[in-house]
């Protein structure tokens, strides 16, 4: 009887203490933040094994629980999930109505994401931050039919990387700055065996998704003077006389064998690919591939240009889910990361995670100002200073679908089952029928 | 009714209930993870929705969706065509090299051990073959273009030759499944008694008449069962061809058009596209299409093949 009173009294306990905590946690305001990146983005990099363990630089994780000590009745959870599988989430999330509060979106995404009311109108204080304090090119990437939606997060552009050692092997003292230098410089660099098959690649195209194939190519038709659609998205003008040389451009790689299609630009860390346009978040694959040799081989230099320098810009943003329950919680938590001022780097929080573990550019003037020693290195000055020639990708409904119809026919063209003229003509019907459901 | 006649339909009644109540699990199974998606899937295929808004707040399109893959998406008729051939070859040619194999493995020493080498691929995870035949594939360190040169035949760009990826894959795809086939076909093979080839003997047969009076008939209930499940598998195949020459492919530029199938299709129009309607639709028509080739099948290979099973 004894023992059976002991445990009526500790089951009561339990239950009092599971009720109390309960509660407690139920007097905090949760938020869940679904983002795309990696382990070590959101544990933050560690040093050392067992007892020797040492943070090195921060992750996701880290500001979180700063922010959470700060703000004791915040509690946030962080839910990461690949790229690739990122939209179909957040779909699946909110069908079951178990939507994160807070993403991190592609602004491509954008225009569905705000079509259908899934994000959240920014306070008048967040927007106001962005246009006072954010680079123009990750602005515009935030911009969705003339309205701010968030907080830019990270910036991508492109730029030449090369292989110095292969260049000077070949009497090449510096990379072409023109796209006929490309051209020329491509094809006297290509070796190939007895058989006529390519084992050193004088340019390799990136490939294998749909940016990879198209913002290389915009950059050109930029660079032109032409443009991929109208201003006001009804129209597809990528087959002007423009979009055509921008393609016939390219085309001219393959011509003079300086490139063929089964190049790849993953085989540049071993030595057989002497140039090729790449993105700023390829700095750590190149520095893992090349070890020692990273700094005798890597160069970075401007995307060449025909008429004038432009390249392609992408932004990825913060975002506020509109079924939140808890809005303002979020959009504070975001202000706070994004822009409270740290001294005395003078920088913010996720300028700092962006550039110190992320590996990816920071869209906020003071980050980009204000991280020397990590933006200055070797590889990606070149791309902070190429900010200034970034255009971003145009914002359109159905951006995914439009810009893989245009991928596709780039690479018909590149196969040369297609000519310029006919892949963008082909491209152009496609993507006006899209537009014309939209706009 | 007479009183007898009653009782003995309650009893008839109470064994029927008793029947469905334990079927009741497998037949919600069934409805929950079959019948209503089926359904579900079915009704989306009339609708244009994105799955960003509620279903019941999207447009009823009525055959629309359907009508333009089937007059007007240029892409979805070059799967069906690109699936048609992946299909109907990874399947038959398979079948073909894997009955010849087991018929070689019943006559030679060891054939436990080669069984289980021909086996293996089929327990490796596609990723790691698509790893491994991708390196194969390079087409200048890559194996297969240094046995086309130990024959003094041209290097190809097996992943990148826009005339010969999908061939590339399928190749693929029957490397790692013929283990599988092998075995079944051993069996079939051993199931065939020893007194059709002694009398065959008798009479005179060669090799070439045993086999095609013999083997090949008695071997029907087998090739129906391999050519309608290898069927159904083959209109599905997608990881292969995704991770060889769509998803970021390590061997250089594979052409979509070349490649494209109608399950990389559909994922595409539902998770990139967002249409999720026509995704349905085109759900439905391969559906339809597996439906139509399961028939011919089951048609070409009815006698001494369904009647077997009967």
């Amino acid at each position: 009887m004894r023992r059976l009173i002991v445990l009526v009294v500790c089951l009561a306990m339990l239950l009092g203490l599971a009720a109390t905590t309960g509660s407690a946690a139920a007097a905090k305001t949760k938020l869940v933040w679904q983002v795309h990146w990696s382990d070590f983005q959101v544990e933050g990099v560690y040093s050392g094994e067992g007892a020797n363990r040492k943070l090195v630089s921060k992750g996701l994780r880290q500001y979180v629980e700063e922010y959470m000590k700060l703000h004791p009745d915040v509690e946030i959870e962080i839910q990461s999930v690949p790229m690739e599988e990122y939209l179909q989430k957040v779909l699946v999330a909110r069908s079951s109505g178990v939507a994160p509060d807070l993403y991190g979106v592609y602004s491509l995404w954008g225009v569905q994401l705000t079509q259908n009311g899934i994000l959240d109108t920014p306070p008048d204080a967040v927007v106001k931050d962005v246009r006072g304090n954010y680079t123009p090119v990750s602005v515009a990437g935030t911009t969705i039919g003339g309205k701010i939606w968030g907080i830019p997060m990270e910036v991508g552009n492109y730029c030449l990387v090369y292989n110095k050692e292969l260049l000077k092997a070949k009497g090449f003292n510096a990379p072409p700055k023109t796209w006929s230098e490309l051209v020329d410089m491509a094809s006297k660099l290509t070796v190939r065996d007895k058989s006529g098959v390519i084992t050193q690649y004088g340019f390799a195209f990136l490939a294998g998704w749909e940016s990879a194939v198209v913002h290389p190519y915009l950059g050109l038709l930029w660079d032109l003077g032409g443009d991929f659609l109208s201003p006001d998205f009804r129209k597809c003008v990528v087959n002007s006389p423009e979009g055509v040389q921008a393609l016939e451009a390219e085309l001219q790689l393959f011509k003079t064998g300086g490139t063929d299609p089964a190049g790849s630009v993953w085989s540049f860390p071993q030595g057989k690919v002497a140039m090729m346009i790449m993105a700023s978040w390829y700095e750590q694959s190149l520095k893992q591939g090349l070890g020692d040799k990273y700094d005798k081989v890597v160069g970075v230099a401007p995307v060449p240009y025909i008429k004038k320098p432009v390249n392609a810009g992408y932004t990825w943003f913060l975002a506020v889910d509109s079924a939140s329950k808890n809005k303002k919680a979020a959009w504070d938590f975001l202000m706070w990361f994004s822009a409270d001022v740290q001294k005395p780097k003078s920088t913010t929080r996720l300028g700092d995670l962006m550039v110190e573990t992320i590996g990816g550019l920071p869209c906020r003037e003071i980050d980009l100002a204000n991280h020397p020693d990590t933006l200055n290195d070797l590889y990606t000055r070149t791309f902070v200073e190429q900010l200034k020639n970034s255009r971003p990708e145009p914002n359109v409904a159905q951006g995914a679908e439009v810009k893989t119809i245009l991928a596709n026919e780039i690479v018909e063209a590149w196969h040369g089952r297609k000519s310029a003229k006919q892949a963008l003509d082909d491209a152009a019907i496609k993507i006006n029928e899209i537009l014309s459901e939209f706009y | 009714m007479s009183p007898g006649a009653i009782s003995a339909r309650r009893s008839l009644l109470k064994r029927t209930l008793t029947g469905y109540l334990f079927l009741s699990p497998a037949l919600v199974f069934y409805l929950v993870f079959l019948v209503i998606p089926i359904g579900m899937s079915l009704y989306i295929s009339f609708r244009d929705w994105n799955m960003l808004v509620p279903l019941a707040n999207s447009r009823f399109v009525g055959l629309r969706n359907y009508i333009y893959l089937l007059t007007r998406d240029e892409l979805f008729l070059i799967a069906v065509k690109n699936t048609i051939i992946y299909a109907t070859g990874t399947v038959f040619a398979g079948m073909a090299l894997a009955l010849g194999v087991a018929m070689l493995l019943l006559k030679v020493r060891g054939a436990t051990f080669w069984r289980f080498v021909m086996f293996a691929p089929v327990v490796t995870p596609s990723v790691a073959v698509a790893r491994i035949w991708g390196g194969l594939y390079r087409p200048a360190e890559g194996l297969a273009n240094a046995m086309l040169k130990m024959v003094h035949l041209p290097p190809q760009q097996w992943l990148a030759d826009p005339d010969i990826c999908l061939y590339s894959i399928m190749l693929i795809a029957v490397w790692s499944g013929i283990g599988a086939t092998v075995i079944v076909f051993t069996a079939g093979l051993k199931g065939i008694p020893d007194v059709y080839y002694d009398a065959a003997k008798l009479d005179g047969a060669g090799p070439w008449a045993e086999f095609a009076h013999i083997t090949v008939p008695m071997l029907k209930p087998t090739i129906l069962f391999l050519s309608v499940t290898g069927l159904i598998g083959a209109w599905q195949a997608f990881d292969l061809i995704f991770m060889l020459a769509v998803g970021g492919t390590e061997s250089g530029t594979s052409p979509v058009r070349s490649v494209i199938v109608l399950a990389l299709y559909l994922y595409q129009m539902a998770f990139k596209n967002l249409r999720m309607g026509r995704a349905c639709a085109g759900a439905f028509l391969l559906f339809l299409i597996v439906l139509a080739f399961s028939f011919i099948v089951l048609r070409v290979l009815r006698k001494g093949g369904v009647e077997s099973y009967e």
